[in-house]
């Protein structure tokens, strides 16, 4: 049975000249777990948002074409009906969440349509998305992840057939990410729901996903079973949508001869131990890495650091205690931890935004307590996981140059030319930062950071949100700016970005640094990576599957540890 | 010139230096959820709502010393009770003496003596007491309490979605404003502050920053509430302020108890006492 | 079908600004209930120095919803979350910044034309200011028992009120609500309107200017807000309290004590029993 019927859609925003679906055509049997992939702007969330009612009942524009949900005509119904028959979480799902307790939110929905059992309806929605005995808590003191849960029992709380969620995990750290993907199965495969997931990792797709739908200018492409379209590795990197490491890696393989034409990719690392079995590890043909330059100066350090946070009841909560960090003129830092391990806490106190309870924190061998703000910026620079709260003027131009023009930098319209040039956004330069895309966004912010010349570089999370040919190109920045910017500290979850570009990597965990040193160092001890929650890249996992001995972090590596055949 | 200055420098020092947002939003929560288990908190926000009815406008009209001195003490000790932020009594006592402190400085200016000072001290009083109890039953109730209760006296829905929807929305949004005015710290250049004519380009330059950072502050937000009345819509927001049945289901969750009534009885025994006294002086 | 659809997406950007202006007018009115009124000598500055909020928003999209969104805000963020909450005589306040704000909202019929931004926000502010000193004024006057008769009263009143009236408006006025107004309206146009999903507004699509239904309307909603703040202020002469106590007071106010301690006790032993009763009954 099909429980959505999309006929013809075709739907132009207000005031756009161009369709941004056209003649879609889906059927997604009950039961489903899809996945919905395809590039920036090709007209996924649109998609999703004609299936609950908010196009064309909320937001106007054209609209022909006919969208069943669950037997019910879009167009005939209005949003409240449609709302029961599908849930809908956003990408920016804080702002979902309207009412200060969790129950209260959980249950909100089921209030204002007048059903006498809310708060049981509330409570269980709760208990199927993993909340259970939060009920009393305020919302704010909610990690994200559980924020997000939360959003999503406000959609289940109203027992809608199908559930649609854009991006769930696309800020969570991997253990946050398994916990949303876990309650999905559990509501797919137990209670029957039908789930729709737009998704960049399809690494999770592999592990999840029953279907996939690729949608290329606001066309369907294809529709196909998860592990079938994995395998398709050259039409989504079309669509600049990154294979799962595994399958990619076998392609390489393939394509090197050392794997048979004829075999079938393999998806995941279960899959891939069989497919693989036949090759053999070769010694590490790359040079080992390089011991760490402990010689150099230090440029930022923490000399026993306490810092909390004032709570509305009780007692303040620790972030750090007596911290000891020293980070050395040149390194090339990773910070990684879970959420709330103090990531970005770390960087706040670096520039100053927060203050200490007690301890000291030294940049360049000065106290920065003696330092007014504004005379940090020439030393250090920290670039929010927000770009959008980088840009204080109405252009890009204007924001990249503001602080060498607040500080009477001589030449700043030619190094502003310059900056520009070299982030490519010469033909962006005249426009608001805020209506950029969401690569855009981030190279821009990039630019902003370093335009005053920093000696020290920091960046949260400046892979988050983004698509994998976005991503690609932050890295290839990252990789580019190594030689202008002296030390660059990173805070990410994203472990191929840490793999890829970090020379030394500092482990969080509960404000504690729990580990400090080399990749090899870092991914090669099991009970620290169990410990703390770490997940290697998918590609690392593999090449351990098959061989202890195995520290590829790419999948280049991978192919050269591998690639001879057996 | 002097004490202007001083001023100046001060609410320079307060707008932006000392003054953190950090503080600022852990009071106004802290103020709203962080004493939900006291005395006040737990009555019925409808006997509180009645009960400052009165306390809110009996002095007003009343210029009995004894009176006014009983309800002034009483109120002062139900905010006691409430366990109010530390923020909220102080801009209570900005606001009082912004009220009337500063005519009472004026008036003696323009000739006035003891007899202008007496009538101002008592309206002084009136204004203290009707601060103080609004300080109690608003600050007091948390605000989910709060709008249940004023919607049963039939304040419009809109209203009550707005005083909860306000604490939602309210750390997110001051985060953001702290981000974006640090933003223009750390890239800005401020102005040394040196003498009176560099204290007053520094805080000329501090508000051209705080105007500043609503620019950004208003496109961010704009974002933020177009995914926030989607979602109010898909969850029945409108629905709810048409039906009638959801308005009497929010409210049956109200029920008077005991304790509200040994409230009202105690401070009607007190208020009694001040007039029997009055009467008798 | 289509009228329909229509309809309710106004009605859903009508909240969307609504909710814009009360949150950003609200967070900063917050941020000057902190610094009520700061004074350099004798001079209170005590603007509603974020006006320019409102103000904005309102020339740029529906100035109803901007305006009510403004007056709501700082009700809720200032007042009660504060609780600052002055009762009835907070409607004063209410609606002076609603007519303000709104007016002005209204009198832009193209946000693109300097000008007339300009003069709507002065307008704007000097509206509010006025009625406010108006309202401020009779308050004090009807607060003060005698209040002509008390020496310097009267005059220290008119002089500090619209002293304060003129000095807001050329100083605070010019300095928080115009100038930021026009830095704002121009460099927002065209840009916040499609993160709404709305259209700019144009000569074409303006509301018109102003109506006598308007005037009627604000003239109406002021002299409602003025009762109030009066009524909140002055019932004095209508309940004459004192001449009740000084008669048979005693004897009522004897009564007024054993009733309410027989309350008390009343209830005490109410609740000790069904504390009792619960007692048993787990």
């Amino acid at each position: 049975m099909n429980i959505i019927e999309i006929e013809g859609l075709t739907y132009t925003y207000p005031g756009a000249e161009t369709p941004i679906l056209d003649h879609v055509n889906l059927q997604v049997e009950k039961g489903d777990f899809l996945a919905i992939v395809g590039n920036n702007g090709c007209g996924k969330s649109t998609l999703c948002k004609t299936l609950n009612g908010l196009i064309p009942h909320f937001i106007t524009g054209e609209f022909s074409g006919r969208v069943l949900v669950d037997g019910v005509n879009t167009l005939e119904a209005d949003v409240g009906a449609l709302a029961k028959k599908a849930g809908y979480v956003y990408q920016d799902f804080e702002n979902q969440i309207v009412r200060p307790t969790v129950l209260d939110d959980a249950s909100y929905a089921c209030l204002n349509y007048a059903m006498a059992d809310y708060e049981k309806r509330g409570k269980e929605a709760l208990a199927l998305c993993g909340l259970e005995g939060w009920e009393q808590d305020y919302v704010w003191s909610l990690s994200g992840g559980q924020t997000h849960l939360l959003a999503l029992a406000g959609a289940v709380s109203l027992g809608p057939e199908v559930l649609i969620l854009d991006e769930p995990i696309a800020q969570l750290d991997p253990g946050h990410a398994d916990r949303i993907y876990g309650v999905l199965k559990e509501l797919n495969e137990k209670h029957g729901k039908t789930i729709l997931v737009i998704e960049h990792h399809t690494e999770y797709i592999a592990d999840y996903c029953k279907h996939v739908v690729l949608m290329r200018d606001g066309k369907i492409a294809w529709k196909l079973p998860a592990n079938e379209a994995l395998r398709r590795v050259g039409e989504l990197r079309e669509s600049n949508i990154f294979p799962p490491q595994v399958t990619l890696a076998a392609d390489g393989l393939r394509r090197r001869g050392a794997l048979p034409w004829e075999q079938a990719l393999p998806t995941t690392v279960e899959e891939g131990k069989a497919a693989f079995s036949p090759l053999s590890y070769r010694e590490n043909p790359v040079p080992p890495e390089a011991a760490p330059r402990r010689e150099e100066e230090p440029a930022v350090e923490f000399r026993g650091v306490s810092v909390s946070y004032r709570s509305v009841k009780g007692e303040p909560r620790k972030i750090f205690a007596g911290l000891d960090l020293t980070i050395r003129r040149g390194d090339k830092v990773a910070l990684i931890g879970s959420n709330g391990a103090g990531k970005s806490t770390l960087m706040k106190l670096m520039v100053g935004l927060l203050k200490p309870s007690e301890g000291e924190i030294f940049l360049n061998g000065d106290s920065i307590h003696r330092k007014r703000t504004e005379d940090l910026s020439r030393q250090i620079s920290l670039v929010y996981q927000n770009p959008e709260q980088m840009f204080i003027q109405d252009s890009i131009r204007a924001d990249v140059s503001f602080a060498m023009k607040a500080r009477g930098v001589k030449d700043y319209q030619r190094r502003t030319r310059q900056l520009l040039e070299r982030f490519r956004l010469e033909d962006l330069a005249e426009r608001d930062g805020r209506l950029l895309s969401g690569g855009q966004m981030r190279r821009a912010s990039l630019a902003i950071g370093v335009a005053l010349d920093p000696g020290i570089l920091l960046l949260d999370e400046p892979t988050a949100n983004l698509d994998i040919a976005t991503r690609r190109e932050i890295m290839k920045t990252l990789e580019d700016m190594k030689e202008i910017t002296g030390t660059v500290m990173i805070a990410t979850h994203d472990m191929q970005l840490v793999c890829q570009w970090a020379q030394r990597i500092v482990v969080l965990k509960n404000g504690r640094v729990v580990a400090d040193g080399t990749r090899d160092q870092i991914f090669g001890d099991r009970a620290l990576l169990e410990e703390v929650g770490i997940r290697p890249p998918e590609i690392f996992s593999m090449g351990q599957a098959l061989d202890k001995r195995a520290l590829c972090y790419t999948v280049e590596e991978f192919l050269d540890s591998f690639g001879e055949g057996a | 010139m002097e004490l202007g200055t001083k001023t100046k420098k001060k609410l320079s020092e307060s707008v932006l230096d000392k003054f953190s947002m950090d503080f600022l939003r852990n009071q106004v929560l802290k103020n709203a959820y962080g004493n939900d288990d006291t005395v006040i908190a737990k009555l019925d926000p409808r006997v509180l709502i009645a009960w400052y009815l009165f306390f809110g406008l009996a002095p007003w009209f009343v210029n009995d010393l004894w009176f006014l001195m009983a309800s002034f003490l009483l109120v002062v000790a139900t905010t006691l009770l409430a366990k109010v932020a530390g923020l909220v009594l102080l801009v209570f006592a900005l606001g009082v003496f912004s009220q009337t402190g500063y005519l009472l400085l004026v008036s003696l200016l323009f000739g006035g003596n003891g007899d202008t000072v007496a009538p101002l001290l008592v309206l002084t009083l009136k204004v203290a007491t009707c601060s103080l109890a609004s300080v109690t039953v608003f600050s007091g109730l948390d605000p989910d309490k709060l709008s249940c209760g004023l919607m049963w006296f039939g304040c419009p829905e809109r209203l009550s979605f707005s005083i909860s929807y306000a604490y939602r929305v309210l750390p997110m949004l001051m985060e953001e404003f702290q981000n974006i005015l640090l933003s223009f710290r750390l890239r800005g250049n401020p102005p040394i502050r040196e003498g009176f004519v560099g204290s007053v380009k520094y805080l000329w330059y501090q508000i051209k920053t705080v105007m500043h950072a609503f620019y950004p502050l208003m496109l961010n937000t704009a974002k933020r509430s177009r995914t926030t009345v989607e979602a109010l819509e898909i969850r029945g927001y409108r629905n709810a302020a048409v039906d009638k049945t959801v308005k009497k289901m929010k409210l049956a969750a109200l029920k008077v108890s005991y304790n509200d009534l040994l409230f009202l009885a105690v401070s009607l025994l007190w208020i009694a006492l001040a007039v029997l006294a009055s009467t008798l002086a | 079908m289509e009228r329909t659809q229509k309809q309710t997406a106004t009605q859903s950007q009508k909240l969307m600004v609504f909710v814009l202006t009360m949150a950003l007018y609200g967070l900063a009115t917050l941020f000057t209930e902190l610094i009520p009124s700061f004074q350099a000598g004798l001079v209170e500055f005590s603007v509603e120095y974020f006006l320019f909020i409102p103000l904005t928003l309102a020339m740029l999209f529906d100035p109803m919803s901007a305006a009510l969104g403004a007056a709501t805000g700082e009700l809720v963020f200032s007042e009660i979350m504060l609780g600052q909450f002055g009762g009835l005589g907070e409607l004063e306040k209410f609606i002076t910044v609603t007519i303000g704000v709104y007016v002005a909202g209204r009198l832009v019929k193209d946000p693109r034309n300097y000008k007339m931004v300009g003069f709507a926000a002065i307008f704007g502010t000097a509206l509010q200011l006025f009625l406010g000193m108006v309202v401020d004024i009779c308050k004090v006057q009807f607060a003060v028992e005698d209040f002509e008769a008390v020496p310097g009263l009267p005059e220290s009143v008119f002089a500090t009120e619209g002293f304060a009236f003129l000095n807001d408006l050329l100083f605070s006025g010019i300095l928080f609500c115009l100038l930021p107004t026009l830095f704002l309206v121009p460099r927002l146009y065209g840009k916040i309107e499609p993160l709404l999903g709305m259209a700019p507004r144009t000569e074409k699509n303006s509301l018109g200017g102003i109506s006598p239904k308007m005037v009627v309307g604000c003239v109406i909603a002021f002299v409602c807000a003025a009762a109030a703040e009066l009524l909140a202020t002055s019932g004095l002469s209508l309940i004459d309290w004192e001449a009740d106590w000084a008669g048979s007071g005693t004897a009522i106010a004897i009564g007024l004590v054993i009733a309410a301690v027989v309350a008390i006790a009343a209830i005490l032993v109410l609740k000790a029993r069904s504390g009792k009763e619960q007692a048993k009954a787990e």
